[in-house]
């Protein structure tokens, strides 16, 4: 009942994938609500960018089925495979993907259906970037750039939106500005958007639901609150071990019975073996070990 | 000087000029299939490519001999089918020529779209552009320095072609006597002069054409 009243996006997906650290099987089965926000999340070499290229369907899996409302835009099974232009997907590479010879304009107009399409000024306006609308990419700053990536994405009505790190080379300030301009947009449009990001704590803030993926499993999905963004109770540790390296630091802390690995940034705070610590637990970032 | 005459070098031109432009033809959509194939057998279509590169031009001079003559299979064909003759003719000048300089048409083309990321072929396709619209509005308008290396090594090639135009197509004038070969007529003839006039005018033309494209080059920038 639920699926006829709620269109939605299906993802079931098989496939082997090889990665610097060796081989891993990504398996996954999830639904996403439509007009959802989606913080894709999890460790580099999770499957994170292969699943969304299934999704656009620039990879095939070994076997899946993908649904989008009432349309299958794959099912290995019944040997559909819809082309990567056939799905309507908007896609937003970490390096924009800005095509180099167009201005900024013409970027946007080649990705709506015609070049008088009222929506290609519209979008310029929403993101301020009707100024520079004649300018080449070159000659843009990151941000801008991903800003034109955003709108050009918009500008082929997907029904879904997939962010595939975009805004992780960009300093603080324009990330969180960029950000906030993704959940605008979102707003207005409603488009089922995927976000990938190894910022966790601004995907839990700017998402409606989170999909966190390790060694090519999801582990955990749902609202943030759900998938684990802050945990009850603080618990009581005591440091066992610590390790200092250029950017982050890793802790090994003796919480009762369990010895759990923490990652924290480096040169924010010393750390030091048998100091007594409180952990707020965010139990999707902690790797569990046994004692 | 006396011996001197304008068309050895008109001829030169024309041959270089219909060569490069069959070239454009053939070598762009070669080179886009180069670049993004995962044909089994693709490194033996490079290699056959790439084979002018190596060979000495008597060789393949030797073979178009072969597969020219009217006595010949492919040679007897041609003349049937289409009353066309190859052997000591413009036309066959030109065939011989397209396989003499498709390499240098071929490899920077090839190395432009290779280079690309390919995030913006995917951007394209993501965006609805089929492999044909991609390939002509995204990929070749940001490999315009690699195509125009590819067009202007394939014309100073062709100008430069000697041992092949021998061979197949001998010293008809107004035919097949390029100027490379009226060069080598003239300095037979102890013709110094004429000799001096047509490898200077090729030396400066050839020495000019190679540096608007690399002044040209420097100018754009991509990315």
């Amino acid at each position: 009942m639920g699926d006829i009243l709620m269109p939605m996006l299906q993802l079931q997906a098989r496939m082997n994938l090889l990665f610097a650290s060796g081989p891993a099987l990504l398996d996954v089965d999830f639904k996403l609500t439509t007009g959802s926000l989606t913080g894709l999340c999890g460790p580099s070499g999770s499957g994170k960018t292969t699943l969304l290229r299934i999704l656009a369907g620039l990879t095939m899996p070994e076997s899946g089925l993908i649904r989008v409302g009432d349309r299958i835009w794959l099912d290995t099974a019944e040997r559909i495979q819809l082309p990567v232009q056939q799905r309507k997907v908007g896609m937003v590479f970490q390096d924009a993907a800005l095509f180099p010879n167009m201005t900024v304009r013409q970027n946007v107009e080649f990705a709506a259906e015609n070049r008088r399409d009222s929506l290609v000024d519209e979008l310029l306006s929403l993101v301020n970037l009707v100024h520079l609308a004649d300018r080449k990419p070159a000659t843009l700053s990151g941000g801008q750039r991903q800003r034109v990536a955003l709108i050009r994405a918009l500008a082929r009505r997907p029904d879904v939106l997939l962010l595939d790190e975009p805004f992780s080379a960009l300093d603080y300030e324009t990330r969180q500005q960029l950000l906030h301009e993704l959940v605008r947009l979102h707003r207005q449009f409603g488009t089922t958007t995927v976000l990938v990001s190894h910022h966790q704590d601004e995907i839990h803030r700017v998402a409606d639901c989170i999909l966190e993926l390790n060694q090519g499993k999801v582990t955990a999905i749902g609202s943030p609150a759900v998938a684990g963004k802050k945990s009850a109770v603080p618990l009581r540790g005591t440091i066992q071990e610590v390790q200092v390296e250029e950017t982050t630091t890793r802790l090994r802390i003796r919480l009762t019975d369990n010895l759990i690995a923490l990652n924290v940034p480096s040169g924010v705070q010393e750390w030091h073996i048998g100091q007594a610590i409180v952990v707020s637990l965010d139990t999707q970032t902690l790797t569990r070990k046994a004692d | 000087m006396t011996d001197f005459d304008w068309q050895p070098l008109l001829l030169t031109f024309r041959l270089a000029t219909t060569t490069t432009l069959l070239l454009l033809l053939v070598g762009i959509p070669l080179a886009g299939w180069l670049a993004f194939t995962r044909f089994r057998f693709k490194p033996v279509v490079e290699a056959v490519i790439s084979l002018p590169l190596v060979l000495p031009p008597s060789v393949l001079g030797f073979y178009f001999l072969l597969a020219f003559n009217p006595t010949g299979f492919l040679g007897k064909k041609l003349l049937s089918w289409f009353d066309l003759r190859l052997l000591f003719t413009f036309e066959g000048l030109v065939v011989a020529s397209i396989f003499y300089s498709l390499p240098f048409m071929v490899h920077p083309v090839q190395a432009g779209l290779e280079n690309l990321p390919a995030s913006l072929r995917e951007a394209s396709y993501t965006l609805g552009k089929s492999r044909r619209e991609t390939f002509f509005r995204v990929l070749l308008p940001n490999i315009k320095p690699s195509l125009l290396t590819g067009l202007v090594l394939s014309f100073a090639h062709t100008i430069g072609e000697f041992g092949l135009v021998l061979m197949i197509g001998g010293n008809l004038p107004g035919q097949t006597r390029v100027a490379s070969v009226a060069i080598y007529d003239e300095v037979e003839l102890l013709h110094y002069g004429a000799a001096n006039a047509y490898a200077l005018l090729l030396l400066v033309i050839s020495f000019g054409i190679l540096l608007t494209v690399y002044a040209i080059n420097k100018r754009w920038v991509i990315f």
